[in-house]
């Protein structure tokens, strides 16, 4: 297929990825940053600013950290590119550039989004509305992946999409454990309960929670949620499902030219599918998903690369 | 419902003389008179919704706040019954088969000027006379593989073609997405009345562009320029329907004079591409230097006969309103026929008599600069003030070649959903003519109706509106 058009396919599928990812975050940072006690608050809420990198640009728009301006702030603020508004507004920018690759009911749920957010945008959210809009986001992701699964020909332009999805899925989980472990190891010490509400945080907000409780049954620990999220095939964020979705998918598509991308993305697979916990104990939990959060960005960097880097020659 | 009926001065699409609705449309009349306001009102606004989720929107030139503005859609069809639609497709299968001939003679042996039918100058001095397009050979002698015919129709009843547009005739999605509009609004209606089918345009389509080329199965794409041109949502649709790549620019490349496009299992030969950049922007080595849209080195191969184009280069020439009063001569000099499609008269300004005319009966006229399109630069006499007036009058005298004139014509007109009810309101009639191992078009077009009241101007860009366009299908009609 069209380069141009597969990258605009990987991306939009990351973006809208990465909107639902940003939501359920928010959403949990939120109530947790509820049942915690105050001067935990603010470590609450600075979570989704720690995952997805956005401190900074924070600080310098708000001069307080409250529910209601972070609300605003990766909810619906155009100045700030992380924010859902800008996330979105991207995936449908690139939805457009291939429209020509979309079915009708693919790209009518993507413009719907944006068509309804704008409007969400000009009306506001408030703390007390803000369960809706999380709803509201997560459904029409949900309807994103209903008409992408439910009309897409099987074809490299649907490969494009779902690689786009499972690469930035496979990133969010490993920076999400990673921030939860960091601060779940900071705690430790004064209070008991400070752990379990970290791990339930992280299960809640990859939506893991259900399926922990299904194949643990137990309260949460480390080493059980490092391997549920990394080593667990079964649950539909861990890195191993996600790196064995992207192996998959890059071993049919067309032609020769991912042959760098295969071979990165073969490599991390068997170090989920092949690790096991001992091996993620003995070279540290944290260590482990920042050497890993560097291999994904390889692998994604290659696959533009392979596939798209096309030079004027 | 209250409807307003055209003064008996006018042709109306749907009603006669006596406000009597015409044989094929009663079906529609009663539709009407138990159509309730409220209920049409809630249908525009889910057409509204609809289009709008859809993206059919399109972008006015020089106006900012026009991204992603909705063209108004009526929801009244516009009706042609069997047998104007038969005549019509007689008319347009010759119109365009005697363009096409006409193209191909005056890249090739120039018959028509050397008979003295067509003087040369109107010819070669025409700025999109393409030199370059001489003695090459393009499949099947097919230039233009996609025609829009502009048509209206007189207050005498009669069809008149007022502009052939042979390069890159635009609107043909509307034409669906209108029937589709129409069929999820009004499914009752369907049932009621016997409207032909147009939804495998994209089939002959697709047909006519493989036969654009010689080779057994080429490889087809849609050039586009790119998602802020005003018909992008008309490529992508397109492009998907036909299954095809849709591809701008810079997703092709030339090599040793083939076309290749950049794919993710690397180069991919491109046989026919399915243009829709003018001349000029489509190969920056060839026409205008500054062009991110076109291809550098396209226009090269394609004069190898490596690539073919649709619609061919150098087309201009012929649907330019400055030969335009010549179409009629053409069709008896190559076809030996007598046109079935008539022309609107036509004054050409650079005639010294005609010229004098035009300057002396300005306020009943209708002035067009020979090579202007989309209703710009246009002078409709009979509403001008005075100083409009005037205006052209010193341009016309400054340059007489520019400008063609025409007597005012009285467009049909059809009911329209105005908000306060039903009244009439002008339109004309695209329809597309497609030409590959044969001519073939679907029934129906592109209805565009002016929504101000007593206006004459259907752009879209101008305040016009689009209606889908009925054909029926029962030969009793």
């Amino acid at each position: 297929m069209l380069s141009r058009a597969a990258l605009s396919l990987f991306w939009m599928a990351r973006y809208l990825e990465r909107a639902e990812s940003l939501v359920r975050l928010l959403d949990v940072s939120l109530t947790m940053g509820l049942i915690d006690v105050p001067e935990d608050r603010q470590e609450q809420l600075s979570v989704p600013l720690l995952v997805t990198g956005s401190r900074d640009t924070y600080s310098s728009l708000h001069n307080e950290l409250t529910p209601h301006s972070l609300i605003e702030f990766l909810l619906l603020d155009s100045r700030h590119s992380g924010s859902v508004y800008s996330i979105i507004c991207n995936a449908r920018d690139n939805a457009l550039q291939v429209r020509g690759n979309l079915s009708a009911d693919v790209w009518e749920s993507i413009n719907l989004t944006w068509l309804e957010l704008k409007e969400m945008r000009t009306n506001g959210v408030t703390e007390s509305s803000a369960g809706q809009a999380f709803d509201w986001i997560r459904a029409r992701s949900h309807v994103f992946r209903g008409a992408a699964y439910g009309t897409l020909l099987r074809n490299d332009a649907f490969r494009f999409l779902r690689l786009g999805t499972f690469v930035e899925r496979a990133d969010t989980t490993a920076r999400v454990l990673d921030i939860r472990y960091w601060l779940a190891s900071q705690s430790d010490s004064e209070e008991a309960s400070r752990p379990f509400f970290e791990w339930n945080a992280l299960l809640q907000s990859l939506a893991a929670f259900e399926a922990y409780q299904t194949i643990y049954g137990y309260t949460p620990d480390a080493m059980n949620v490092a391997e549920l999220l990394i080593l667990n095939e079964d649950v539909p964020r861990s890195l191993h499902a996600c790196l064995k979705e992207i192996a998959g998918l890059l071993e049919q598509i067309e032609g020769d030219r991912g042959r760098g991308a295969k071979r990165l993305a073969t490599s991390l697979y068997a170090n989920v599918k092949y690790g096991d916990r001992d091996y993620i104990k003995h070279r540290g939990l944290g260590p482990y998903l920042e050497d890993f959060i560097v291999r994904i960005q390889g692998i994604a960097d290659r696959i533009e690369t392979d596939y798209m880097g096309w030079q004027r020659s | 419902m209250r409807i307003e009926k055209a003064p008996p001065t006018l042709y109306d699409e749907i009603f006669d003389k006596e406000h009597r609705a015409r044989p094929h449309c009663r079906g529609l009349e009663q539709w009407l008179e138990q159509a309730d306001e409220a209920l049409l009102a809630e249908k525009r606004r889910e057409a509204d919704v609809l289009f709008r989720r859809l993206g059919v929107t399109f972008n006015v030139y020089g106006e900012d706040e026009g991204i992603d503005r909705l063209i108004p859609f009526d929801l009244i069809p516009r009706v042609l019954s069997a047998a104007d639609w038969q005549r019509l497709q007689v008319g347009l299968r010759q119109r365009v088969n005697a363009l096409n001939r006409f193209l191909h003679d005056i890249y090739h042996g120039y018959e028509i000027i050397r008979a003295g039918v067509i003087p040369a100058e109107q010819v070669f001095a025409n700025p999109q006379y393409q030199p370059g397009m001489q003695n090459l050979k393009v499949p099947r002698n097919i230039y233009a593989h996609i025609a829009g015919i502009d048509l209206i129709r007189h207050n005498d009843g009669e069809f008149y073609v007022l502009e052939d547009n042979l390069r890159c005739p635009s609107g043909v999605s509307y034409m669906l997405e209108n029937r589709r509009m129409m069929m999820r609004l009004f499914p009752e209606l369907f049932a009621r009345m016997p409207v032909a089918p147009v939804d495998h345009y994209p089939s002959l389509l697709g047909e006519t562009l493989k036969a654009a080329s010689l080779q057994t199965n080429p490889t087809v794409v849609l050039l586009t320029p790119g998602r802020f041109n005003s018909a992008y949502f008309e490529h992508a649709f397109l492009a998907r329907q036909m299954g095809i790549e849709l591809v701008e620019g810079a997703d092709l490349f030339v090599r040793e004079n083939r076309v290749f496009m950049k794919t993710t299992a690397g180069p991919r030969a491109v046989d026919v591409i399915y243009r829709r950049v003018d001349d000029e922007f489509i190969d920056p080595l060839a026409g205008n230097p500054e062009s991110m849209l076109g291809v550098p080195g396209l226009y090269a191969a394609y004069r190898c006969g490596n690539v073919v184009l649709a619609n061919a280069m150098g087309n201009g020439v012929a649907d330019d309103k400055s030969i335009y009063p010549f179409v009629p001569e053409m069709i008896r000099f190559y076809l030996g026929e007598e046109p079935v499609l008539r022309n609107v008269p036509t004054w050409q300004c650079r005639l010294e008599q005609d010229l004098k005319y035009v300057l002396d009966n300005l306020e009943q006229l209708v002035v067009k600069e020979a090579q202007g399109a989309g209703g710009y630069g246009m002078l409709i006499g009979p509403s001008a003030s005075r100083a409009e007036l005037d205006n052209f009058r010193a341009a016309l005298k400054a340059r007489p070649e520019h400008y063609i004139a025409q007597p005012t014509l009285s467009l049909s007109s059809s009911p329209t959903f105005v908000g306060n009810g039903i009244a009439p309101r002008h339109l004309d009639l695209r329809p597309f003519v497609l030409s590959g191992k044969k001519v073939q078009m679907v029934p129906g077009g592109l209805t565009r109706v002016a929504l101000r009241e007593g206006s004459l101007v259907v752009n879209s860009s101008q305040g016009g509106g689009t209606k889908d366009t009925w054909v029926l299908e029962s030969p009793s009609c």
